[in-house]
């Protein structure tokens, strides 16, 4: 079978952001701060303005003339009027008839600025190590702390005390297509098409940075070029819909791959310091420090210190623990979402942190792993109960097959096995409501979401409908409307789409077979056939096309409609755990445990991965080539981030490598032969037992290759990504210090 | 971004329009892969391109030891050919290094020479085959040792009116090309080392890319090393040599230190692959 959307992608068919236009449309083009941090002094638009082709060149001052005065969110203004905190912030923005007449005007805007200093180096934060006194300090904008047990008494206890630092720096969206769309403003109706994984996120956002009531905008995704969370928050829309306000045009806004490195919201670098208190084989006790480089995000928005301290003890039993964190605001953009926001750093720090431990014990690390592990009837070390989970079953077959590797593997320097785990939690996200509609030919799911380029929405939301309704999948048509007619749905991200909406799917489908049962006259739930091009409602015996079952004002109507809604009740954290901070409680949590084969150059510090396996908890797996797919993009993805991919900051808070050929994304090269297995028996609250699989599959991989790297070598990288020049310096190599990153 | 497309079927005729055209007006076009992005990021905007695809150029022939390629044969063609991988071995790694492999069916080694392509893998490699540069012109013809063809980096000796017909390899020598980068399957080289033993001394020649604001010769660590098999001490000496006079700089795509640890490494190893060291009896100094 092949998926519905993937031949009129192969072909170039599909209509992606980038492709969008709209007859007579204007080219919009943003005028970028050239300065990482300073007091405005002058924005003048006058020359730009009496460029060719201009329309319009919207700053400040004219946007609060569109909008009305005091309109939209005072602290994320479209354009700063007094301050810069970033290099390539938007400080105004332009409309004409062509992209080069717009880029050439953008160009002719004059600016002054006071430069003030920049704020870029989270070294100089990590230098002072802020003690739990600096949540005044201003360059903190948030403070998470959980904390339980006697720290103390462990640590007086321990036979040894494990201390090591990490380091991670940022990683970039890399969607191939950068962020894009078109919009109309039209007598108090704003609507604007556009690449995202959250239609109504979108409105959301765009209405409180405009101003403009949620019920006067529409949106209406696209085909998504590839969204990781970048795509999970307004970004072109709002500058797009303002130049339309200015124009009474279309305008259509398109970030250059350029601009969209800049904007299109990174991960940032960060810092970790662990201390474990040992005794008796295991971990009794634990003191986790992270600093977090959040970039120029505000105050009261940084979501991710409070995700990556959940992480940071990794998928471990921690009776006794004092976990900190920081956001460290500096003058780079802001942080953003990525594929399982910090996970993959976290892991990576937890699970070398652990194998690390295991190391120094002399012990098998995978075996130390299954000491302490979570399973099924465990709290998280926030007093989460975990539910049902597989991870160690999964560590338990990664064990044995990486004792099968070891006994392949060549003699030769330089070979090495590694094992990484993570989990997740994927029940998240308000909403969920699904519409069926069956007509006599053909079964609709509307819904609220886009499809991203996984299949969780194309594949993923059908599958259910057939194993529900038995009925063929080319019977199956996945319905996408804009946000003033579509069900609402929170969107896609947090793994969520099969998981939560899904579920909506199911009651649906369940609530149709059940109804054409009864107008079949049997108690029992009807299936669905084809007959010719017609359906056929199946129960026991009887048989009947669709089309007699259907009342005329239902065919009239297009089908027979049911709704289906999604619940998602939030775990409980034990909150007297809690000294700081918000944490996420979500649900329905899995687990990976990935390895990995290696070779290490010994003399220049180049990796390969040679061999890659994956196991995976995802619950009940509903189509199992999507699950192949979805382990296998995660992997290659989490390679990337494991060897190579890292944005560059230089002092003057400019992004260094802000193109394909610096900030380099694995090639099919670099991806070895992967090995999928799922690892059944732990169900999840998705339809039929099925848990989240988007964004699993990437969390483990930095640790597996990091681990396979300290067997080859006997030497720990302590910073990801793990490039040649890295691992050269950590089995000191270099004849002296190098101050490169390569 | 408008501009018109020629191309000519005669050398002469191609020439003839470039000398006609002011500076900037026209830009040359062989495999593509080089200029088109620039006209389209806009850094050129030329009203012609004159492509070279008509032109008689995509050849590859021997003459006794002697090889010469025409300019506007892809590299992928370079790289397949069964005698170039057994007879100048070096020469087919260095161009499989190039990109990827989509790009190598479009690229040229006329055009990766004419551009004069920054931290060029393919540099180092035609300095140790002392490879020469015919070029047709308007009135005359004539040809340049590559050493004095590329500059630097978008710099060459071409004169106004002047094309690269073809590229000549001397003398088929045992050579190697070895290289390291972040990104094994395509990316910009750390550092390259091309080395090559010729038949008449001074045999060994070793070159070095990743360097600005060109390619060079190691002549230094060139003249350690011995006709026919060097002393593992010998291959030490020169090593150490060339990682001691390279001259590096940091920047983003490694420090200074860390090529020069590269340096030591690949030349070893290239010399070692052409000619592998003796190692003395276990007592001997």
């Amino acid at each position: 079978m092949i998926r519905s959307d993937l031949l009129a992608k192969a072909s170039g068919a599909t209509e992606f952001g980038t492709d969008l236009a709209e007859p007579e449309m204007l080219w919009a083009a943003l005028v970028l701060a050239p300065i990482a941090h300073g007091r405005i002094r002058r924005v003048d638009l006058s020359k730009a303005r009496a460029m060719p082709g201009v329309h319009a060149v919207v700053g400040a001052e004219e946007t609060a003339r569109l909008l009305g005065p005091g309109a939209g969110d005072p602290e994320r203004p479209l354009f700063p009027s007094t301050e810069v905190r970033y290099r390539g912030q938007p400080l105004a923005a332009v409309a004409a008839s062509s992209l080069a007449e717009a880029r050439a005007a953008a160009r002719a805007v004059q600016m002054e600025f006071d430069p003030l200093p920049i704020a870029g180096d989270l070294e100089e934060v990590v230098a002072e190590w802020p003690g739990s006194e600096a949540g005044s300090d201003p360059r903190m904008i948030a403070h998470v702390r959980a904390s339980n047990g006697d720290l103390g008494e462990e640590f007086r206890l321990a036979e040894f005390v494990h201390a090591e630092t990490y380091r991670t720096n940022g990683v970039a969206q890399v969607a191939l297509e950068p962020h894009a769309c078109v919009a109309k403003v039209d007598v108090g109706r704003w609507f604007v098409r556009t690449s995202t994984q959250t239609p109504f996120g979108i409105r959301e956002d765009a209405s409180s940075i405009l101003g403009v009531p949620e019920a006067s905008l529409v949106v209406e995704g696209s085909w998504v070029g590839g969204g990781f969370g970048g795509k999970t928050a307004a970004l072109v829309e709002p500058y797009a819909l303002l130049l339309s306000a200015a124009t009474g045009r279309w305008v259509r806004l398109s970030l250059s791959y350029t601009e969209e490195f800049v904007l299109g919201r990174s991960t940032l670098p960060a810092v970790v310091r662990l201390e474990s208190a040992v005794r008796a084989g295991r971990v009794t006790a634990r003191r986790v420090r992270l600093l977090l480089d959040t970039g120029a995000s505000l105050p009261g928005r940084d979501f991710a210190t409070g995700y990556a301290i959940g992480f940071l003890l990794g998928p471990y039993r921690s009776d006794a623990f004092d976990i900190e964190g920081y956001a460290v605001r500096t003058n780079k953009p802001p942080f953003g979402p990525h594929r399982a926001p910090f996970a993959p750093q976290c892991s990576f720090v937890a699970d070398s942190h652990m194998d690390s431990i295991a190391r120094r014990l002399g012990v098998d690390p995978v075996a130390f792993r299954l000491a302490h592990v979570w399973r099924a009837g465990d709290v998280t070390p926030l007093g989460q109960a975990v539910g049902p989970f597989g991870l160690a079953e999964c560590l338990e077959k990664a064990g044995a097959l990486l004792a099968i590797w070891r006994r392949e593997l060549p003699t030769a320097d330089g070979f090495g096995l590694g094992v990484g785990c993570g989990y997740w939690s994927t029940n998240a996200g308000a909403g969920g409501e699904a519409l069926l509609r069956l007509s006599p030919n053909e079964l609709t799911i509307d819904q609220g979401e886009r499809e991203i380029g996984s299949g969780s929405v194309v594949r993923g939301l059908v599958a259910v409908a057939e194993r529900v309704l038995k009925i063929p999948s080319d019977a199956v048509r996945v319905g996408y409307s804009d946000t003033s007619r579509a069900p609402f749905d929170s969107g896609v991200f947090g793994s969520r789409t099969v998981g939560a909406l899904g579920q909506a799917v199911e009651k649906a489908a369940r609530r149709l077979a059940t109804e054409l049962g009864r107008r079949l006259g049997t108690s029992d739930p009807a299936t669905l056939a084809r007959d010719d091009d017609q359906l056929v409602a199946i129960s026991g015996a009887v048989r009947r096309p669709v089309r007699e079952l259907l009342t005329s004002e239902e065919l009239r109507a297009g089908g027979l409609e049911f709704p289906g809604q999604h619940a998602a009740p939030p775990g409980r954290i034990d909150d007297s755990r809690v000294g700081a901070g918000t944490f996420y409680p979500y649900t329905d949590f899995t687990g990976a445990a990935h390895v990995a084969l290696v070779h290490v150059d010994r003399a220049t510090g180049a990796v390969r991965v040679l061999r890659y396996a994956a196991f995976h908890d995802a619950g009940v797996v509903i189509d199992p080539a999507t699950f192949r797919a979805q382990v296998e993009g995660g992997v290659a993805m989490g390679l990337g981030s494991a060897l190579t991919e890292e944005t560059l900051w230089g002092p003057d808070g400019r992004l260094l490598n802000p193109s394909l050929l610096d900030y380099r994304i694995p090639t099919l090269g670099e991806v070895p032969p992967i090995e999928v297995h799922a690892v059944p028996g732990h169900p999840g609250a998705g339809p039929f037992g099925a848990k989240g699989l988007g964004e699993p599959p990437i969390i483990p991989v930095p640790a597996a290759v990091a681990n396979a790297v300290a067997d080859a070598t006997g030497a720990r990288v302590r910073e990801m990504p793990l490039t040649p020049e890295r691992v050269a310096r950590t089995l000191n190599l270099l004849a002296s210090g190098g101050t490169g990153r390569g | 971004m408008g501009f018109t497309l020629v191309a000519p079927d005669q050398p002469k005729e191609a020439c003839a329009l470039l000398a006609r055209s002011a500076p900037g007006e026209i830009s040359v076009l062989a495999g593509g892969t080089d200029v088109l992005p620039d006209v389209e990021a806009g850094r050129v905007r030329p009203s012609r391109l004159l492509s070279l695809r008509r032109l008689p150029w995509r050849t590859l022939g021997w003459n006794g030891g002697s090889l010469t390629i025409g300019s506007t044969l892809p590299l992928r063609e370079i790289e397949a050919d069964p005698g170039v991988r057994e007879r100048i071995p070096g020469l087919a790694q260095a161009v499989h290094a190039v990109g990827s492999l989509a790009l190598r069916h479009r690229a040229t080694l006329g055009g990766n020479l004419g551009r004069a392509a920054p931290t060029s893998d393919l540099l180092p490699i035609l300095l140790t085959l002392d490879a020469v540069v015919n070029l047709v012109g308007v009135d005359a013809s004539r040809s340049v040792p590559v050493d004095q063809f590329v500059v630097a980096s978008r710099s060459t000796t071409l004169r106004p009116g002047e094309l690269i017909a073809s590229i000549t390899i001397p003398e088929a020598r045992p050579s190697q090309y070895v290289w390291q980068r972040v990104r094994p399957s395509n990316d910009i080289s750390q550092v390259g080392v091309a080395a090559a033993r010729a038949s008449r001394p001074p045999y060994w020649r070793i070159a070095l890319g990743g360097v600005v604001p060109r390619s060079i010769r190691l002549e230094g660590a060139e003249r350690l090393l011995p006709a026919v098999r060097p002393l593992v001490s010998e291959l030490e000496a020169a090593a150490a040599l060339a990682a001691r006079l390279a001259p590096f700089a940091t920047d983003k795509r490694a420090s200074e230190a860390y090529r020069r640890q590269l340096v030591g490494i690949l030349v070893r190893r290239a010399v070692a692959s052409i000619s592998p060291p003796i190692v003395p009896p276990v007592g001997v100094a």
